[in-house]
C-alpha cells in the first residue's frame, strides 16, 4: 500500500470523481458520494496531521517557491476544508434524494464534485497565480451547478452570475500580474518581502475589489440574489454555503500577506459591509418568495463576515480574522441547513410564496422545523456557532471602544429577526387552512441532511473553545 | 533599421486601440465579430514584437480562431432563436428597455476606478521586473525538456496547467448540461468552393497542430496552441456535415474530453512514491512522461474545442421547437 500525502489526496480525490462521474452517467450519483465520503476520509487524515505537526507543506514536483507551487495546511485551511468536506457530504446525501429530473441528477455530481476540487485547491493553496486558476474552476463549476434547473429564471441569473464571477476574475488575474511585475514572485512569502509602495497598493486594490465582487459584498452582490434562489436546492445550498467563502478566505489571506495600507479602508471594508446588513436586511423583509429571502440573508451574512474583519480597526486585525472565521465556519453549516429545507418545503407545498405558506394543506413539519433551527444560527442565538462568531464579532468591538460596528450588529440582529418571523408565521398558523390538514409525506432521506446539518450549526457553538484553538494550529496569521 | 522598428510599433499599438474601439462601438454585430478577430490578429504580432512567440501562438489560434468562430456561431444562434436568419444585421437583439441612468453611471464609476487603479499599479511598477529568468534558467537541466516555457508550463508549475485542463472540462461539461430544449440552428448552406477549401486544408491543419505540438518541447509551440490548431479540423468538419455528431457518440466523446486531466492527474499521481512528491517526475524520463502529457492534453483540447462549437450535447429525441419556460 503506496502511502499517498493526504494534501495530494484532499485534491486529487474529487478530480477523479469528477472524471468517473462524468464519463459513467449512469453510476454517477454512487460514484459521486463514494468520491465525496473519500475525500472527506483525506480530510481527516489532514486534521490529524495539522492537529500533530501544526502545518503541512507540500511543494508540488519537489520545487520550492517561488519557482514551484507549495500546498500549505493550518488550522484555518483544515477547518474550512473540514466544513467543506462535511457539508459537501450531507448535502450530497440530501441530493440523492431531491434531484428527480435524469439530467439533473447525471451532471450534479461532475460539477459539484470540480467545484469541490477548485475549493480544496484555493484552502491549500499559498500561490496567487495558482489561487486565480482555482477561483476559475470554481466560477465554472458554480455556474453550471446555477443553471442545473434549466429554468429560464435559473438560466438568466446564471449568465449574470459568470459575468460578474469572470469580470471578478479577471480584476484579480490583472492585480497577480502587477505584484509579479513588481516582485517577480507569486508566492504568499514573496507578498510579505515587498516594498510597500502605491504601485503595490493598487495591484491590492485590483485583486480585492475581484474578489470583493465574486464574494457579493454589497454593493458588489447584485448577482447573488438571483443566482442562489434560482438554483435547485442542493445547488442553492453549496452557492451560498460554501462558494461564497472561497473568495472571502482568499480576501483573508491576502489581507494577511499584503496588509492593507490604510485604516481608513478597514473602515470602508466594514461600512460596505454595514451597508450590505441594512440593505440586505430591507431587501429579505421585502423579499416575496423563501429562496429570495434566504439568498439575501446570505448578503447580509458576508457583509456582517466584513464587520468581524473590520470590527477592532488595523491594530486589531491579527484578532479580529478569528472573528470572520468563526461567522464563515457558522454560515456554511447553517445557510446549507436552510436551503435544504426551504428546498424541501418548496417540493412539499409546491411553491415558496411566502405569504401563501400557511394556506397549504400539506405540512412538510421537519423541513420547518429545520428551517427555524438553521435561522437560530444565522439570527445568532445561544448556544449556536453563529451566537459565538456574532458574539466574538461585538466582543472585540467594545474593547476597542468602536460601537458603531456593535450597533450595526445589533440593528442586522433585530432585522434578521424580523425577517424569519414572516416564514415562521406562515408556518405556524396552519389554522387559517379550512379543511382536512394532510401530514407530510413520511420521511425522505432529503429531510436527514438538512436536519443534521441545522443540529450540527447549533451543538458546534458548545464546541466554540476547540474550534477556536483548532483554527489557530500552525499560525495562519503570523502571530506567534 | 530602429527607427522602422519603432515607426512599425507605433503604427501596430495604434491600430489595436483603434480596433478595439471601433469593435466596441460599431452596431452590427457581424462586423463587431470581424473587427474583434482583426483586433486579435494584430495583438498576436504584437505579442510577437514583445518577444513573446508563445503568447502569440496561443492568441491567434485560442484568442481569435476558435473566440471568433465561436462568436459567429453563436450570432448565427441568435438570429435563428429570434427568426433573423435570413435577414441582414442582427440589431435589434439588445434588450429593448433602456439602462436607467443611475445603472450606467454606477458602472462608469467602477470602470473609472479600475482604469485608474490599472494606471496607478502601471507607472510604479518597474521598467523590468525581476522575473523568474534566473530561476528557472538555473533548473532547466532537470526539466527534461528544452523550451522554458514548455518547462514552467508542464513542470515546475504544472500544477497550474492541469488545473487550466480542468477549467476547460468544467466549461464543456457545463456546457453539455446548459442546452437544452432550444432548437439547434440549421448550419448555413456552404457552397462548393467551401468543400473544396475544407478537403484541401483538413490535411495541411493536422499536419500543422501536431508539428506545434512535437514542436512544444524546444521550440514555442505546445499543447494549447496545437490543440487549437486541430480543433479547427473538427470546425471544419462540424461546418462541412463531414462529421455529423450522433448520440452514441456521446460516451466516446466524454473520454475524450476527460482524457488530458485525467492523464495529467494519473501521471502526477503515479510518480509520486519512493521520496518523490506528485509531478516530480524521474529525470530520466522526464521528457517522456512530459510529451506523453502533451499529446493527451492537445487531443482532450481539440476535442473539446470543437464540442463547445457544437454547443451542445447530442441528444437522442429531437427537442421539441420552441423555449421550455416553465
Amino acid at each position: 500500500m503506496m502511502m499517498i500525502d493526504p494534501v495530494i489526496l484532499t485534491l486529487f480525490l474529487p478530480l477523479f470523481g469528477a472524471i468517473a462521474a462524468f464519463v459513467l452517467p449512469r453510476a454517477a450519483a454512487w460514484v459521486g458520494l463514494l468520491a465525496v465520503l473519500a475525500t472527506g476520509g483525506a480530510v481527516a487524515a489532514l486534521v490529524r496531521d495539522v492537529l500533530a505537526a501544526g502545518e503541512v507543506v507540500t511543494q508540488l514536483g519537489g520545487w520550492a517557491p517561488p519557482l514551484g507551487i507549495a500546498l500549505r495546511a493550518d488550522g484555518l485551511s483544515v477547518a474550512m476544508l473540514a466544513m467543506t468536506a462535511g457539508v459537501g457530504l450531507l448535502v450530497s446525501i440530501g441530493a440523492l434524494d431531491s434531484l428527480r429530473d435524469l439530467r439533473e441528477r447525471q451532471y450534479f455530481w461532475p460539477l459539484w464534485l470540480l467545484l469541490l476540487t477548485g475549493m480544496n485547491g484555493v484552502y491549500l493553496g499559498t500561490d496567487i497565480f495558482n489561487l486565480y486558476v482555482m477561483i476559475e474552476v470554481i466560477a465554472l463549476a458554480a455556474v453550471g451547478l446555477t443553471v442545473l434547473s434549466g429554468t429560464k429564471q435559473a438560466v438568466r441569473a446564471g449568465l449574470e452570475y459568470m459575468y460578474a464571477s469572470i469580470l471578478g476574475a479577471l480584476l484579480f488575474l490583472m492585480g497577480v500580474g502587477f505584484v509579479y511585475l513588481q516582485t517577480g514572485r507569486l508566492d504568499f512569502a514573496g507578498l510579505i518581502a515587498a516594498e510597500p509602495s502605491g504601485a503595490m497598493s493598487a495591484a491590492l486594490a485590483l485583486m480585492v475589489v475581484g474578489l470583493l465582487l465574486k464574494t457579493a459584498l454589497f454593493p458588489l452582490h447584485f448577482w447573488l440574489p438571483a443566482a442562489h434562489a434560482n438554483a435547485t436546492a442542493p445547488a442553492s445550498a453549496l452557492l451560498s454555503g460554501l462558494v461564497v467563502k472561497a473568495a472571502l478566505y482568499i480576501f483573508l489571506r491576502l489581507t494577511t500577506y499584503m496588509p492593507l495600507p490604510d485604516e481608513i479602508l478597514v473602515t470602508l471594508i466594514g461600512m460596505l459591509g454595514a451597508g450590505a446588513v441594512l440593505w440586505g436586511g430591507v431587501q429579505a423583509l421585502r423579499a416575496e418568495r423563501l429562496k429570495l429571502l434566504v439568498a439575501w440573508s446570505t448578503v447580509v451574512q458576508i457583509g456582517l463576515i466584513f464587520i468581524a474583519f473590520a470590527r477592532a480597526g488595523q491594530v486589531g486585525l491579527s484578532e479580529s480574522w478569528k472573528a470572520a472565521a468563526l461567522l464563515i465556519l457558522a454560515h456554511g453549516v447553517a445557510k446549507s441547513a436552510m436551503f435544504l429545507a426551504a428546498g424541501r418545503i418548496k417540493d412539499e407545498i409546491g411553491h415558496d410564496r411566502i405569504a401563501d405558506l400557511d394556506k397549504s394543506d400539506i405540512r412538510p413539519t421537519l423541513a420547518q422545523f429545520t428551517f427555524a433551527l438553521a435561522a437560530i444560527s444565522i439570527i445568532g442565538l445561544p448556544p449556536s456557532l453563529g451566537f459565538i462568531g456574532k458574539w466574538t464579532l461585538m466582543e472585540g468591538a467594545m474593547a476597542a471602544g468602536y460601537w458603531h460596528w456593535v450597533a450595526v450588529t445589533m440593528i442586522g440582529t433585530l432585522m434578521s429577526v424580523a425577517y424569519f418571523s414572516r416564514v415562521f408565521a406562515g408556518f405556524l398558523r396552519f389554522d387559517r387552512m379550512r379543511g382536512e390538514l394532510a401530514e407530510h409525506k413520511g420521511w425522505a432521506l432529503a429531510d436527514a441532511a438538512p436536519l443534521t446539518l441545522a443540529i450540527a450549526a447549533i451543538s458546534l457553538g458548545l464546541m466554540a473553545a476547540p474550534i477556536l484553538s483548532f483554527i489557530e494550529l500552525g499560525y495562519p496569521f503570523g502571530a506567534q | 533599421m530602429t527607427d522602422a522598428a519603432i515607426l512599425f510599433d507605433l503604427l501596430l499599438a495604434g491600430s489595436v486601440i483603434a480596433l478595439a474601439i471601433a469593435s466596441l462601438t460599431v452596431r452590427d454585430m457581424f462586423a463587431a465579430i470581424v473587427l474583434f478577430v482583426i483586433f486579435g490578429l494584430l495583438s498576436a504580432l504584437a505579442w510577437v514584437r514583445l518577444s513573446a512567440p508563445d503568447v502569440a501562438l496561443a492568441e491567434a489560434a485560442i484568442g481569435t480562431g476558435v473566440t471568433g468562430a465561436l462568436l459567429l456561431k453563436t450570432l448565427h444562434h441568435l438570429r435563428y432563436v429570434t427568426g433573423k436568419l435570413g435577414e441582414g444585421p442582427a440589431r435589434g437583439l439588445t434588450p429593448t428597455a433602456p439602462v436607467p441612468a443611475g445603472v450606467i453611471w454606477a458602472n462608469a464609476a467602477f470602470c473609472g476606478m479600475i482604469t485608474l487603479g490599472l494606471a496607478l499599479a502601471f507607472l510604479g511598477a518597474p521598467r523590468s521586473g525581476p522575473g523568474f529568468d534566473a530561476l528557472v534558467a538555473e533548473a532547466m537541466p532537470a526539466s527534461g525538456v528544452d523550451h522554458p516555457v514548455t518547462a514552467v508550463l508542464l513542470n515546475f508549475r504544472a500544477y497550474d496547467t492541469l488545473m487550466e485542463v480542468v477549467v476547460l472540462l468544467a466549461a464543456v461539461i457545463a456546457v453539455w448540461q446548459i442546452e437544452r430544449g432550444l432548437s439547434d440552428a440549421p448550419a448555413p448552406a456552404l457552397g462548393e468552393v467551401w468543400q473544396g477549401f475544407a478537403r484541401l486544408t483538413l490535411p495541411a491543419i493536422v499536419v500543422v497542430g501536431t508539428y506545434l505540438l512535437w514542436k512544444g518541447s524546444e521550440a514555442p509551440g505546445g499543447a494549447f496552441q496545437g490543440g487549437a490548431v486541430l480543433a479547427a479540423v473538427g470546425l471544419l468538419l462540424l461546418l462541412s456535415r463531414i462529421y455529423v455528431p450522433q448520440p452514441a457518440h456521446r460516451g466516446l466523446a466524454r473520454w475524450a474530453f476527460v482524457l488530458g486531466a485525467g492523464a495529467f492527474a494519473g501521471v502526477a499521481l503515479l510518480v509520486s512514491g519512493g521520496g518523490r512528491v506528485a509531478f516530480e517526475y524521474p529525470a530520466e524520463h522526464a521528457y517522456a512522461l512530459i510529451l506523453l502529457i502533451e499529446g493527451l492534453v492537445t487531443i482532450s483540447i481539440a476535442v473539446t474545442l470543437a464540442a463547445l462549437f457544437h454547443g451542445r450535447e447530442p441528444v437522442a429525441a429531437p427537442v421539441p421547437e420552441g423555449r421550455n419556460d416553465t
